[in-house]
């Protein structure tokens, strides 16, 4: 049986300090052969995760109805073209956007995220196999959206890695614009002329910097702020 | 021979409705719910023998459909929420966890808004606070410990808070008894003074720090006579003597009043059987912006305070405000996500702010004559907090006092403040805690 000195309450003999004031327990005397068990268990649980079974149950089935009957009319009813490989495909785009959502929620963002590329990419690819023009494909899309999805990776890598506020967000969907836009005219400028020329986008390229480099000059004066908070605190 | 047995099966499905509507209080707690917050709260009965959980299953099995609105899940309509029976197999007993009082998901649990969990000689119950009360929760527990006790070979009479098993619940029971009571001609408005609130450091998702503090009725109540008030009357005045004193060692900027919430069990003063919620909040404050207040000043504000609110009329006035807005016919037709929407900015924007700390008192609980000699203690626990603070619970069985506090902050300012004062008073107070944090920085 152990008080605490400063509180002066007994204390339950499984505690190795006092609950209310922090001060340990020092007992030279105590058996701890003699001690009972502790009055409350030292696992933890977490929360129940909710399944949405249900949801990915009814998305698929949705996805995959819609899949199939349009197959059966362009089959059987409208069969000029092969219109329906374009429903098909923005249905799978559409399942693989919702993997991380509804069906496997475990998935790591990063895997998700070029999950969502090659799903695109793909999607593209399908598109400019039924038109049967693959040029644009090549030299356009596959750029564009291996740059995007590159963007997507870095810019999740940055919002994880680092504290996120208002500023830094801002900060990196600028930086991002900024690089997107410049990719997107170097890849049209290619296809179209096959040189780099750089017209639209150093307006916004411009626009841009002068944004970031005042979300940045914001930043560094927040840090300043904080050290002369941190010393002078009272 | 097959006729009776329709006949019979007929007879019960229109005895058991195939819905309820959530009673008064219950509407506000589902709105409250969050990824990391639902409204539970947890009775705990310690017995002098350890747990066989297989036997306390089969007892939940036998007593829980005898409680038709605690075998329930809850659903969405389009204008208000609704329970629904459960005949999903279930709840089954667990192994308890430190982390109890946790979140629970509508959706899992197979529905169940009641977990059973052992540990040793301790049986605990928690319940999602839109199922009922304190009162009716511990209705439904000891129905349930009762049969485990049969189970194990005890003769246990039904009597009190034990109620028969096989008996067929009675209409009253599964009432929403506010409604029979909100009849009075005018609707006081409600208070609505920014309180003093406990500014701490959050624990991470998800922790609850527990402090139980036990003690002997008999020397609680001799102190409290010294001071001329009932022992509620008198852990109130500590709890508000706790806080003053954290607000002042918070040197806070503006100084406000120091308010409890406590709700008050209104089956003492409207009769009632109702096993949902039937209770109501009176707020016993002291503001420390007309003066500085001794202990003794504090207890005579308590005494009176109560004394002046605590009657059938302005009881019933209560009831009558809080009533006249789920009455009011625009409101009945607003959407429920619009609904969801005001009463959680209401609540967190208004009455969380009401308050700085939750006290309950379940006074003293009796027990069937047979089933005395099985009981150690009991604990009950309000749950989590919905802000960042700490909520009390008391309740008493025969000579022990079980003062118990659960709270989501790291700090433990108000319970040492509160402990310490009844140490000073007199009272012999042991702890137990599931805190251990910090030993290992010291050592």
């Amino acid at each position: 049986m152990s008080y605490c000195v400063h509180c002066g309450v007994e204390l339950e003999e499984n505690l190795k300090q006092c609950p209310l004031c922090n001060t340990p327990v020092y007992d030279p005397s105590k058996r701890p052969d003699l001690i009972k068990a502790a009055p409350f268990p030292s696992e933890k649980a977490p929360v129940e995760k909710v399944k949405r079974k249900d949801l990915a149950i009814l998305l698929s089935v949705v996805l995959i109805s819609t899949s199939a009957t349009c197959t059966l009319l362009n089959i059987l009813v409208f069969n000029q073209s092969l219109w329906s490989l374009f429903i098909i495909g923005v249905c799978a785009c559409i399942w693989i956007f919702m993997i991380p959502v509804v069906i496997y929620s475990r998935l790591p963002i990063y895997v998700s995220v070029l999950l969502d590329g090659i799903a695109l990419g793909s999607y593209l690819f399908l598109i400019s196999l039924v038109t049967n023009q693959d040029r644009w494909f090549f030299e356009l899309a596959i750029p564009i959206v291996v740059l995007f999805t590159i963007q997507m990776e870095v810019f999740t890598y940055f919002m994880r890695r680092f504290p996120v506020s208002f500023v830094t967000t801002a900060l990196y969907t600028f930086i991002h614009i900024a690089v997107f836009c410049v990719g997107l005219e170097i890849f049209i400028s290619i296809f179209l002329h096959g040189s780099i020329r750089l017209i639209w986008s150093t307006i916004v390229l411009t626009i841009c910097m002068i944004i970031i480099i005042s979300l940045i000059t914001i930043l560094s004066r927040q840090r300043l702020r904080d050290s002369i908070r941190k010393r002078l605190h009272f | 021979m097959k006729k009776p047995i329709q006949k019979f099966t007929l007879k019960r499905k229109a005895e058991r409705p195939s819905w309820y509507k959530l009673d008064l209080s219950a509407i506000v707690y589902p709105t409250l719910q969050r990824k990391d917050f639902s409204s539970v709260y947890r009775l705990s009965i310690l017995l002098k023998e350890e747990i066989k959980p297989d036997i306390l299953q089969t007892a939940i099995d036998r007593g829980l459909p005898r409680f038709p609105t605690y075998k329930v899940s809850i659903k969405r309509g389009l204008f208000w929420r609704y329970l629904e029976p459960n005949n999903t197999s279930g709840p089954f007993v667990q192994k308890d966890i430190r982390n109890f009082c946790m979140p629970m998901p509508f959706r899992s649990n197979h529905g169940y808004l009641i977990r059973f969990y052992y540990y040793q000689n301790r049986i605990s119950m928690e319940a999602h606070h839109c199922l009922g009360d304190g009162s009716g929760g511990m209705c439904v527990m000891l129905t349930i410990v009762a049969e485990y006790l049969r189970l194990l070979g005890h003769t246990i009479q039904n009597e009190g808070m034990v109620l028969d098993i096989h008996q067929t619940p009675d209409k009253g029971e599964l009432e929403d008894s506010y409604m029979r009571y909100a009849n009075s001609k005018v609707k006081p408005p409600r208070p609505q003074e920014k309180a003093y609130r406990v500014r701490g450091t959050k624990e991470p998702f998800y922790t609850l720090n527990v402090i139980d503090g036990i003690m002997s009725v008999q020397e609680v109540m001799a102190v409290a006579k010294k001071h001329h008030a009932t022992i509620t009357e008198y852990l109130n005045a500590v709890l508000l003597y706790a806080l003053l004193q954290k607000q002042e060692d918070d040197k806070v900027f503006t100084l406000r009043p120091v308010k409890l919430a406590m709700p008050i069990n209104l089956r003492r003063f409207f009769p009632s059987i109702s096993l949902r919620n039937f209770i109501t909040m009176i707020y016993p404050s002291i503001d420390p912006r007309l003066g500085d207040y001794s202990f003794d000043e504090i207890i005579a504000q308590v005494h009176h305070y109560m004394r002046y609110y605590i009657n059938d009329k302005f009881l019933r006035g209560d009831i009558t405000t809080n009533a006249a807005t789920q009455r009011h016919p625009i409101i009945r037709v607003i959407p429920l996500f619009i609904k969801d929407f005001t009463v959680r900015q209401f609540y967190t924007k208004v009455q969380d702010r009401n308050s700085s700390a939750g006290l309950t008192n379940m006074g003293a609980l009796k027990l069937p004559e047979s089933m005395r000699p099985f009981v150690e203690r009991f604990d009950i626990y309000m749950g989590q907090p919905f802000s960042p603070r700490t909520n009390c619970a008391i309740i008493s069985f025969e000579d022990t006092l079980t003062i118990n506090f659960a709270s989501s902050i790291v700090e433990n300012d108000v319970e040492r403040y509160f402990f310490r004062k009844l140490v000073q008073d007199g009272i012999h107070v042991k702890i137990e805690s599931n805190r251990d944090n910090g030993l290992e920085v010291l050592l």
